[in-house]
């Protein structure tokens, strides 16, 4: 006995024979119902009979088959079938194509007891898998992760159209089961955009859904208008979109957004500052935020934040020196919260040995460079960390200046042309010049071979040494700071510090009335004399920068040398020309490490030891030749926060060491939220289905190959036949034409 | 009106009542009338000389010839003699359809009282014969006045029920016929077309002058049909159900060849033909012919002097 494995099925069954039956019937009754005429002339008849009859039946039996058609194509559409039957999956039209584009950014570690966000997505691909094995249609699986998708070209992701057979689940587990949340701050673009890459280069068939398991930040979704064109596009793919959010509310969280060394003199010994910047991305004020801190891994004093607002950064600056020259690295960390990667942040320096510094003075006895020397060099009870050197004019043409990270020029009467052109050099690769003039120096000597019309070294042109005349009333401070906001003499006019009132300048070199610094040049003058004269002019020249005083370093035309003022404008100045390396400022996780390999100096092979406590092994790399530069080996493992050491050897077999800081994004850190309306609103007309990954439940009859749209065609295409076949067959009303006559 | 005068329509006879109804060719009467007679007789028109002959009325010899040249010539003149006109009135089966308000054989019956009203009024001898598939009634050539009614009485009694053999009645009235006069033949003509035509051929060769009122209902023109239908035959036994616009183009082209072949036929014969659907205006229709035929007839008149 045979039964419906659908109970009641029958009914519709037998209504929907009888209602496409219906054509059959009105066909049988119209025969029942002919109208009788007897006929003179069935002559005639008979042979148009005769003429058309299997043409007229062909016909006939064409528009009745058409019309059965609509009322079954009809009675299909109501429904909105799937088609999931073995003739389509003769057809291939019923493989679905399950989409998971899974967010594994260091945001979906968010975790208040329980699971974290990151392992209650992993449950809903469980389930997503569990209910495609299920399936009697031909089912596969393709998975990306937020952090493969942004690898630069070449999104990898973990399962690619993989087909879902009964070890499917356990090979899953196997392959996700161990991952946890990246440290990237990888959005869901990069991995829509691969994803339609890959959709383009398979072909076209059966069901798609597209499953975005997110936390749905507001950061990413904010303004998705990108985001949105290409989920519209995937829409207009008729690909199912599911979002899947896997965070409920918002939580509490503080996260370092900064750990930068300040700019200053960077050596062994010499005190350098630091910040740390900690944001509070929560709802509520904080207080007493303790940044703990270690230096080279060992810990040192923490810092303590008293109150960060809501949504605001507070920054704090701390010192550090160092004993030892080479890499060195500084980590800040707070304590625990909902999300675990911002707290902590990592800094990379190189301090070196010392900062040689050379002063070319011309005076064989130093008498001007003495003084320079003395304000710069260390001193036990205050250690600078720089090595002055004082040569004569000569040693320019000479030596070598790349070592120096600044050079000063004091009593000069003339220099060759090739310590000119050395100067030039150094100072357009990034180096710092000083120049102090003073009765020595010659106005020609300056204009023609120093400033030569502005292409030269020199700021500006002189015209000549000028007495400043005395003020007697001692109204105003014969040294005024134009711009109180620059490194070399900003902080000695701040009112706190009246340092430079004190000092008394005689003499100096005038500059020609006429001359004011042009824009473009980006000449500026730093600081004036009473009598608005330029005392210290700056200009950028190539990548260096030079600073002219318009009088002596020593205490000759004026009396700065023997006040303290002098000793701090010289170490800040020393800081502002030398053209040391700016501290590594880190880069963030998932940034390519790329090591410049100097082959002269280095094997080509380069060790790089990623992060203490994370599964990356040390690796070798091979220095590849570039185009355009030295060769680089590049490291592209770097997911993982923290320090990664780069070790060279160098051709003598010595080992050297660089250290790189990798952090996170700290925007990531920022956990606030989009709901179901707010996604509603920002991607309208969008179709998508929301559901909390707690409530998700993968909605299997669903799925399948989408009858209704080819259904509605092929109905409207049987009407039109049909009309068309009904004109032709002439059953429509007779149009009242002309009849015959004789 | 009694019901044998239904057929007399007083619009159709005040309309045709001022024509009259020639014969084309000479005809062979036996009263003195307005149509040419084979023999020479009494009448204005000289015809001819002749050489008197034993027997000749003296009353005939030109005397002024015998004076001139010393012969005796008679003088012939043409003789006038009335029309036997005869009616062939179909009243088979098929003249039995029509749903306007005649059907064809009420319209043939009432073409064929006109012309019958026609000729007596012209003082001509009219019968007529109803037939279908042999003949029915017949009714002999008179001159009276209510001869009509006999012929009218003949249309009245008509049944229409049987099948039609024009070939069979037209060869019976070719040898019951056999002086010349006008043979009006009245019918739908949907018989064999061979029949048709050697009947009609017969009646020509023995000399008369032959018109033939084609009447067709609109259905049969036209076919008007839709919707299922189920057509039976009238006179045959056969039935078809079909969709009639499905057919109608057919239909009509085989009926459009049909009616150019009997137009073809009946000039070749030199016939007179007319096709007269059963929705024209009688009076009108006859009108018009007769208009035609006499205005032919003159011209044919001239043509002979």
């Amino acid at each position: 006995m045979s039964s419906f494995l659908y109970p009641g099925a029958w009914v519709g069954a037998v209504a929907a024979a009888v209602l496409i039956a219906v054509p059959i019937l009105i066909h049988l009754i119209n025969m029942m119902r002919h109208r009788r005429v007897e006929w003179a002339a069935m002559e005639f008849l008979l042979i148009s009979q005769k003429k058309n009859r299997t043409w007229i039946i062909l016909k006939q039996l064409l528009l009745l088959l058409m019309r059965m058609g609509a009322i079954a194509a009809v009675l299909f559409l109501v429904p909105h079938p799937k088609l999931q039957s073995q003739l389509a999956r003769l057809l291939g039209g019923v493989k679905t194509h399950h989409m998971i584009l899974l967010d594994d950014s260091y945001s979906m570690s968010d975790r208040v007891g329980g699971a974290s966000a990151f392992e209650k997505a992993k449950e809903v691909i469980y389930r997503i898998a569990e209910s495609a094995m299920a399936q009697p249609s031909p089912q596969e699986v393709t998975l990306l992760r937020f952090s493969q998708a942004q690898r630069a070209g070449n999104p990898q992701p973990d399962l690619l159209q993989v087909p879902v057979d009964t070890q499917f689940l356990q090979q899953l587990k196997d392959r996700i089961g161990p991952l946890e949340a990246s440290q990237t701050a990888a959005g869901p673009l990069p991995a829509l955009k691969a994803m339609q890459q890959f959709l383009a280069e398979q072909p076209e068939s059966g069901e798609r859904i597209l499953y975005l398991i997110s936390d749905f930040r507001a950061k990413d979704w904010t303004w998705p208008t990108d985001l949105k064109e290409h989920l519209l596009q995937l829409d207009r793919q008729d690909v199912r979109i599911f979002f899947i959010q896997c965070v409920e509310t918002m939580h509490e969280n503080l996260g370092i957004s900064e750990l930068v060394v300040l700019p200053g003199i960077r050596a062994v010994g010499a005190e350098m500052f630091m910040e740390v910047a900690v944001t509070n991305h929560g709802d509520s004020p904080v207080s007493n935020v303790v940044v703990s801190l270690e230096e080279d891994g060992a810990p040192r004093p923490a810092v303590t934040l008293r109150h960060i607002r809501p949504g605001e950064t507070v920054r704090e600056r701390f010192r550090v020196h160092f004993e030892k020259p080479g890499q060195h690295f500084i980590t800040a960390r707070l304590e625990t919260d909902a999300v675990a990667a911002d707290n902590y942040r990592y800094a990379a320096l190189e301090v070196p040995a010392g900062l040689p510094v050379l002063i070319i003075d011309g005076d064989p006895a130093a008498s001007e460079g003495r003084f320079l020397a003395l304000a710069l060099e260390s001193d036990p009870r205050a250690r600078t960390g720089i090595l002055p050197q004082i040569e004569g004019p000569r040693f320019l043409s000479l030596q070598p200046l790349q070592k120096f990270h600044s050079i000063y020029l004091v009593n000069i009467d003339r220099l060759e042309a090739s310590a000119i052109r050395a100067l030039e050099e150094y100072a357009a690769a990034g180096g710092g010049v000083a120049f102090f003039l003073g009765p020595v120096w010659r106005t020609k000597f300056i204009n023609d071979e120093l400033y030569r019309e502005g292409k030269g070294l020199f700021p500006m042109p002189v015209a000549a040494p000028t007495i400043l005349r005395v003020d007697y009333l001692e109204r105003a401070p014969d040294i005024e700071v134009v711009d109180p906001r620059h490194p070399i003499l900003g902080i000695l006019a701040s009112e706190r510090y009246r340092f430079l009132q004190s000092v008394i300048v005689e003499q100096y070199f005038a500059v020609p009335r006429d001359w004011k610094p042009s824009a473009e040049s980006g000449v500026r003058v730093l600081a004036r004399l009473r009598n608005a004269a330029p005392l210290v002019v700056e200009k950028p020249f190539g990548k260096g920068r030079v600073i002219a005083f318009t009088t002596t370093a020593a205490p000759v035309w004026n009396n700065w040398a023997k006040e303290p003022s002098f000793v701090i404008a010289m170490l800040q100045m020393q800081a502002y020309l030398a053209n040391q390396p700016a501290a590594d400022q880190g880069r963030q996780v998932g940034a390519p490490l790329d090591v410049a390999v100097d082959l002269a100096q280095y094997d080509s092979q380069v060790r790089i030891i990623p992060p203490m406590g994370t599964e990356g092994l040390p690796q070798v790399l091979d220095a590849v030749v570039s185009k355009d530069g030295p060769p680089v080996a590049s490291f592209l493992d770097t997911y993982r926060q923290g320090i990664y050491r780069v070790q060279l050897t160098k051709k003598d077999a010595i080992q050297e060491e660089r250290l790189v800081a990798y952090n996170v994004d700290p925007t990531e850190g920022n956990l606030k939220l989009v709901g179901r309306e707010q996604l509603t609103n920002l991607l309208d007309p969008l179709r998508f289905t929301y559901s909390l990954a707690d409530a998700f439940q993968y909605q299997a009859e669903e799925t399948g190959w989408n009858l209704f749209q080819v259904l509605l065609y092929t109905l409207l295409v049987l009407l039109v036949l049909e009309q068309m076949l009904a004109y032709s067959a002439s059953y429509h009303p007779a149009t009242p034409t002309a009849a015959p006559r004789d | 009106m009694p019901d044998s005068k239904r057929f007399l329509h007083p619009e159709a006879i005040k309309r045709i009542s001022r024509l009259e109804l020639r014969a084309r060719h000479i005809v062979e009467g036996f009263l003195a009338g307005m149509h040419r007679s084979p023999y020479y007789g009494r009448s204005p028109e000289f015809v001819q000389h002749r050489q008197y002959a034993w027997g000749d009325d003296l009353r005939d010899v030109d005397w002024k010839v015998w004076a001139k040249q010393d012969r005796f010539y008679v003088k012939q003149y043409e003789e006038d003699t009335n029309l036997r006109c005869t009616l062939l009135v179909d009243v088979s089966n098929s003249m039995r359809y029509g749903r306007g308000a005649m059907n064809k054989y009420e319209y043939a019956c009432t073409v064929a009282a006109s012309l019958a009203y026609l000729a007596l009024r012209q003082q001509d001898a009219v019968g007529c014969v109803t037939f279908d598939e042999s003949v029915r009634v017949v009714v002999p050539q008179r001159t009276k006045r209510n001869h009509l009614d006999s012929i009218l009485q003949a249309f009245h009694i008509a049944e229409p029920s049987n099948k039609t053999d024009l070939s069979g009645v037209l060869t019976t009235a070719a040898e019951s016929y056999p002086r010349r006069g006008i043979m009006v033949l009245v019918s739908d003509l949907l018989a064999p077309r061979e029949g048709l035509f050697r009947g009609l051929k017969l009646l020509k060769a023995r000399g008369h002058d032959i018109l033939v009122f084609h009447i067709l209902d609109d259905d049969e023109l036209d076919f008007p049909f839709s919707g299922p239908t189920r057509f039976e035959g009238l006179e045959e036994a056969i039935h078809l159900n079909c969709n009639p616009r499905a057919l109608r183009e057919g239909y009509l082209a085989a009926l459009g060849a049909y009616l150019e072949e009997v137009r073809r036929g009946c000039s070749r014969l030199a016939i007179d033909y007319v096709l007269l659907r059963t929705s024209q205006a009688l009076d009108a229709a006859l009108a018009a012919f007769l208009s035609y035929r006499l205005s032919r007839h003159r011209r044919g008149l001239r043509k002979g002097r």
